[in-house]
């Protein structure tokens, strides 16, 4: 007679304590989960970083400037020295290249008197918008992003991967 | 599923095995206060997850150790819940090992033939006792850094041993980076290779011998 209820209740239980533990384990197994896959999502963040005041910037005369760079990685932020070639035709729109050549990372420089950049490893050579004239470099030189905010220039010192 | 356990029972009797692990006899009248080691086995599992999610953002270093622990409360998604669970774990722990223990104490639980499941038993609270301690330093915050200030100082008075035995807890005459990086050695390798051994220990016996039967009351004499 007893035995019926009895069943009833151990099954009660049974299906409870696997509910309840499930749960539990959803519980702790999730924001586990979140946790170790949070670097899937992560942008990498390359910070804006201010370069010069607009004014200092000679129009059409592409300029080598030199900067702090500040990455953080993880909990810690490595400061480094970078530089960009910075042209403007207006002093209102700014083009900042990389100051890697594009065949193989050398630095080049810009020769005023041809108005074009040289690159002194293989002798590259782009013109002042950056465009491949001559030599080996398989695409034209890679752009920062850049901004003016107030009377400052700003550059995100990161290209995006390009083909090539 | 029911085909996968066949599959398994057929190679590896794992019939058996559930059987004896959970299909036990229990004594009557036992009740909520026969949990409480179960509760502090799984209490120990979250520590294991959670403590080894934590250990692949820290660095045991005086430079790092703040810094990273900042880095995974702050900027890593959930990293603040794995931090916490195991903060309150840690507490928990110790909370609940020493109800266990004192459970098992005032019903007598620890007599013939359960020695030496009590005496495993005591080895692990010791070694809990042990976690909380180290764990405190790894933040490397002001209070960790002064609570294991204050210990060291502690095991200094007892009797003849105790500079050393301070000496030894601190790597040095200060407390420094050797501290840290013992601390968390001893945390995280030493103290859980340990404690598995022996919570195996202890659950083997205690599935082994089954659980004891709450004492009964002496009937009250007349007089």
């Amino acid at each position: 007679m007893t035995e019926g209820m009895d069943a009833g209740r151990r099954e009660f239980l049974k299906r409870g304590t696997l509910i309840l533990g499930g749960l539990t384990l959803l519980g702790l197994a999730i924001p586990s989960g979140v946790y170790v896959l949070a670097p899937l999502w992560k942008r990498s963040e390359e910070e804006w970083v201010e370069v010069a005041a607009v004014s200092e910037v000679p129009v059409g005369q592409p300029t080598k400037i030199e900067f702090v760079r500040r990455k953080k990685d993880g909990w810690v932020t490595i400061e480094g020295r970078s530089s960009a070639w910075v042209v403007t035709a207006d002093g209102r729109q700014f083009t900042a290249y990389d100051p890697r050549c594009t065949h193989l990372g050398c630095p080049y420089r810009f020769d005023a008197a041809q108005g074009k950049f040289l690159c002194p490893c293989h002798t590259a050579m782009f013109d002042i918008d950056g465009n491949v004239l001559s030599g080996p470099a398989p695409r034209p030189l890679d752009r920062f992003e850049t901004k003016v905010v107030g009377k400052k220039l700003l550059i995100k010192p990161a290209v995006e991967k390009k083909e090539g | 599923m029911a085909k996968l356990r066949e599959w398994l029972d057929e190679r590896l009797q794992t019939r058996e095995i559930k059987h004896a692990l959970l299909d036990r006899k229990i004594p009557k009248g036992v009740g909520w206060l026969y949990t409480l080691g179960s509760v502090s086995l799984f209490i120990f599992t979250a520590q294991i997850v959670t403590g080894i999610l934590l250990a692949m953002n820290y660095v045991p270093s005086p430079e790092h150790a703040y810094l990273s622990v900042k880095h995974v409360t702050d900027q890593i998604p959930m990293g603040s819940v794995m931090r916490g669970i195991h903060k309150w774990g840690a507490s928990a722990m110790v909370i609940f090992v020493t109800l266990h223990m004192l459970r098992v104490y005032f019903m007598g639980a620890y007599k013939y033939p359960r020695e030496l499941t009590w005496i495993v038993g005591v080895l692990i609270w010791l070694i809990v006792l042990g976690f909380g301690f180290t764990g405190y330093l790894l933040p490397w915050d002001q209070k960790g850094f002064w609570a294991t200030v204050v210990g060291a100082n502690i095991a200094e008075q007892a009797p003849y041993l105790g500079p050393w035995i301070a000496k030894l807890m601190r790597g040095g005459d200060q407390l420094g980076a050797v501290t840290l990086t013992r601390f968390y050695a001893i945390h995280v390798l030493i103290l859980p290779a340990s404690l598995g051994l022996l919570v195996a220990i202890h659950l083997f016996m205690v599935i082994r011998q089954g659980i004891s039967a709450p004492p009964e009351r002496e009937p009250r004499r007349p007089g």
